[in-house]
């Protein structure tokens, strides 16, 4: 870019944006723009337009309708190409990283200088100074999937400024971090609001974040700008009720008066592999019990996924053993699990947990067509799983318009929806759920917490495995930090504090165990 | 896209109905037959003439209309080999090879039974078909085991096995049927012997029992895909194996499940063919033109989506064009091929009207630039 530019000057507006899909007006004569030194946060609740319009102004999206300036020029971007050149960056939500290479060719990656004969080392020079200057380190050599989520998002963020960028769009920032590296993170962004970029971060939920960093906030709901705010005018009950339209309560309300009984699950030494090879979970001992809410806090990738598919049969364990009701089930198969009343809610709720291109009740039958009351002589009887499905979207309050619709269409929160319904239904005696509420908005993240609630008062033992601090700990009867395929140690919920467990999900403090 | 003052977008369609799909088929294949028409001129034939040889030989002709029957009974069986496995979202590249073990295994009764250079001889018919049926659909089964097994224990990759184990088998009848082999015919003409007109099957029109095995087929797949927990199983699995092995279904079992009944399908297509067609009755001398042949099956098991029943009517008209492409050729003196051509094309321009199936075009009117 050629032109100065000036802290307070418009890098980027977008006036009267308007994308409509067949039967969904995604985004309805959106206004927005952002200044140079400025953290412009937009927030929406799923299927509010935010993806769509993030799509729009990197250009991955053409709208139907409305203009886009940038640096006071209409621009008409025909493919996300076209915004990189103009100083737009973008850090996605799903890592868009090549795990097999070096963080250094990541970054060179598409860089118009790569197209002929690498300088790498004036390459790495120039990165190392970026890395410097904003706070970070990393090591430009690794191969990016020894890299934890922060470290590649970092890289991204790194690629994103190496290319030039001076606006730069975070999808979902902090998802997937552990709390020092979130502060670090909003740090980094800081500092570059110091040096005239401008940031927009999209963001769902974690509405503290956004108080923290922002300096003004739009707000969307259902396609349309509902408002825009200065940060500073704005609390966090505030912001919510525009976002959900009603008003939301944030602190659930702690069950504290359900008897602990007897242990439904102990598990002993349990260790497990990952798909790699490597040992990912190390010998790990707990138990849950009756009515309790055993909280397990971790950042993604230290353990917890591997556990969770160990326990649900869907792993086999390199050692240690497993007692349900005090059976040992290390060798059982899934289905065996299931019938002994396990329940697991598993974190990827598409690729694992439903079928896209099943209808919702064929998706309801998952969990019940080996139970003896749902076939006779191997035929299934389709009345009853589709009158069960229909209660339960009822009860559940699964927006659809029919049962027969495929699973694909639903939206991520009332997917889950679906899924807890499913498993729920069966009343399992130990239940486990892997990031609950991962990706869902403020008022179905309400839902499902309530829900664990419930059958936690129904005496069932959950096992909850979150990287959400605020969920875990409002939740949790006793919480152990995981780290490295290892508890960090174990502390009664009722008195944890925040910054203790945050400190031990990043493997920064251990504490002996209390109980 | 723009053209002239109008956008042409491609949208992606929700849902399509089963007549909608129809409506594609056909008008793909008629499409077909307009391009192939070019071919007919080429050589000087009338395209509506060389149309009109083929179908009514194939459809009408007393004597054509049960040769494209008894393909079509062999096609349908080919193409459920393919499917069952299909719908677990495996690939079945060994019908030839699960149908060659069919013949063989049919024969082997037969042979067991004394049939051998005994054209004359009385046997017991309601003994021996039933038994060679029995033979044919075990020895179709266990090399279709092969596959399934490795798939379910190893993740060993089912395409490249079964190709392989298709060579083997070839040269497995090759050997049974050719010098010196145990089931050599009287001839030494390198094909096998002859069943004794006591265990070939009784003709109705020409058409032997085996149609009923294959429409009964169809009729029972479609009821285990759509009603059974075996087949929701099949179809959980195909469609996310994630997510079928988080419900506790067994890939293992289904893997092997599917290759075994694909391969008892596919025996009873080599048992078919060999053994009940009239005039053929033996292992011929050209049996690899029939597992050729068998790969219409996946052409056909695509096309119809998996669906059994809506394979009847490809399988009649894959069978149909290329009984009747052949007689054409022969009776108009077109160049050697004009059937391969005919199936070739309509087989490309199906697939590739597949993709209507999930998009439509749209046709806007541009609004003037401001």
């Amino acid at each position: 870019m050629s032109t100065e530019i000036k802290r307070g000057d418009t890098v980027l507006a977008a006036k009267g944006i308007t994308k409509r899909y067949p039967g969904l007006v995604a985004n309805d004569h959106i206004d927005f723009e952002i200044k140079a030194g400025e953290i412009h946060a937009i927030l929406g609740e799923n299927g509010a337009g935010k993806t769509t319009l993030m799509k729009i102004l990197f250009g991955l999206v053409q709208p139907d309708e409305g203009e886009i300036y940038v640096f006071g020029r209409k621009v008409n971007f025909k493919s996300p190409l076209d915004a990189i050149d103009l100083g737009i960056g973008m850090v996605h939500q799903n890592r868009k990283l090549i795990s097999a290479h070096s963080v250094i060719e990541n970054i060179l990656l598409g860089h118009p200088s790569a197209g002929g004969i690498l300088n790498l080392k004036r390459a790495a020079e120039e990165i190392t100074a970026l890395c410097e200057r904003y706070g970070y380190k990393v090591d430009l050599q690794a191969k990016v999937w020894h890299l934890s989520e922060g470290e590649k998002q970092m890289v991204e963020i790194l690629k994103a400024l190496y290319r030039g960028a001076k606006i730069l769009i975070l999808d979902e920032p902090t998802s997937a971090l552990a709390p020092p590296e979130t502060e670090k993170l909003l740090a980094s962004i800081q500092i570059m609001t110091g040096d005239e970029l401008a940031i927009v971060p999209f963001i769902t939920h974690k509405l503290p974040i956004v108080l923290t960093v922002s300096h003004r906030v739009t707000v969307l709901r259902r396609g349309k700008v509902i408002s825009r705010i200065n940060t500073a005018d704005a609390t966090e009950q505030s912001l919510a009720k525009e976002m959900v339209g009603r008003e939301v309560i944030f602190r659930l309300e702690r069950v504290e008066d359900v008897e602990k009984g007897k242990p439904i699950l102990q598990v002993e030494n349990l260790s497990a592999f990952n798909d790699k090879g490597f040992l990912d979970l190390k010998g790990v001992s707990f138990s849950v019990h009756e009515g309790e809410i055993f909280g397990i806090a971790g950042v993604s990738g230290n353990g917890q996924q591997v556990l969770a598919e160990a326990l649900a049969g869907l792993r086999k364990a390199a050692s240690g053993k497993i007692l349900v009701d005090g059976i040992d089930i290390t060798n059982s198969t899934s289905l065996q699990r299931w019938q002994n009343g396990v329940g697991y809610i598993p974190a990827e709720q598409r690729a694992v947990g439903s079928i896209g291109d099943f209808s919702l009740v064929e998706n309801m039958l998952m969990n019940y067509y080996f139970e003896d009351g749902f076939s006779k002589w191997g035929i299934v009887d389709t009345r009853k799983i589709r009158n069960l499905t229909e209660e339960l979207i009822a009860e559940y309050g699964v927006a659809t318009p029919n049962a027969d619709v495929r699973a694909k269409g639903l939206s991520g929160g009332n997917l889950q929806k679906l899924i807890l319904a499913r498993v729920l239904s069966r009343m399992p005696r130990l239940l486990i759920v892997n990031l609950p509420t991962q990706g869902l908005d403020v008022g179905a993240t309400e839902f499902v917490q309530n829900k664990l609630l419930e059958a936690k008062k129904a005496r069932a033992g959950v096992l909850l495995i979150s990287e959400d601090l605020d969920e875990i700990l409002s939740l949790s009867d006793r919480i152990a930090p995981i780290y490295e395929g290892g508890f960090m140690g174990m502390i009664p919920g009722k008195s944890a504090e925040r910054e203790t467990v945050g400190a031990m999900m990043a493997g920064l403090q251990q504490k002996a165990t209390v109980i | 896209m723009k053209l002239g003052s109008y956008e042409v977008k491609l949208e992606k369609k929700v849902n399509f109905t089963g007549w909608q799909a129809t409506v594609i088929s056909i008008l793909a294949i008629l499409f077909a037959l307009f391009l192939v028409g070019f071919i007919f001129l080429q050589a000087g034939v009338d395209p509506l003439l060389g149309y009109k040889e083929i179908f009514s030989y194939a459809f009408v002709n007393a004597f054509g209309l049960p040769l494209t029957i008894n393909r079509a009974i062999f096609l349908l069986l080919c193409t459920f080999a393919f499917i069952v496995p299909m719908r677990a979202g495996l690939w079945n590249i060994g019908m030839a090879g699960q149908l060659y073990a069919g013949a063989l295994g049919a024969f082997a009764v037969a042979f067991a039974f004394g049939a051998k250079g005994a054209l004359t001889s009385d046997l017991s018919a309601g003994l021996v078909i039933p038994a060679m049926i029995a033979g044919a659909a075990v020895s179709g089964m266990m090399v279709g085991a092969i596959p399934g097994l490795l798939k379910g224990r190893f993740n060993t990759n089912e395409i490249v096995v079964t190709m392989m184990i298709n060579f083997i088998a070839f040269w497995l009848v090759s050997h049974m049927i050719k010098e010196g082999g145990p089931f050599m015919g009287s001839g030494g003409e390198g094909e096998g012997f002859k069943l004794p007109e006591s265990i070939q099957p009784p003709l109705y029109q020409g058409i032997p029992f085996t149609i009923w095995i294959a429409l009964g087929l169809s009729v029972l797949l479609y009821f285990v895909f759509a009603k059974t927990k075996i087949g929701y199983q099949i179809r959980a699995f195909g469609l996310n194996p994630s997510a079928a092995r988080y419900a506790g279904i067994s890939p293992f079992k289904i893997s092997l499940l599917v290759f075994i009944i694909g391969g008892i399908i596919a025996g009873l297509a080599g048992y078919h063919y060999f053994a009940t067609v009239p005039g053929v009755y033996k292992i011929t001398k050209n049996y690899g033109d029939f597992g050729d042949l068998a790969f219409y099956g996946i052409i056909c098991g695509l096309i119809s989506q998996g669906n059994p029943l809506t394979a009847i009517p490809l399988a009649l008209l894959f069978g149909g064009l290329t009984n009747g492409g052949r007689f054409v050729q022969g009776k108009l003196q077109l160049g050697f091929g004009i059937d391969y051509a005919l199936l070739g094309v309509l087989m490309i321009i199906l697939v590739a009207f597949q993709f209507f199936f999930r998009y439509r075009i749209v046709w806007k009117k541009m609004e003037k630039e401001k």
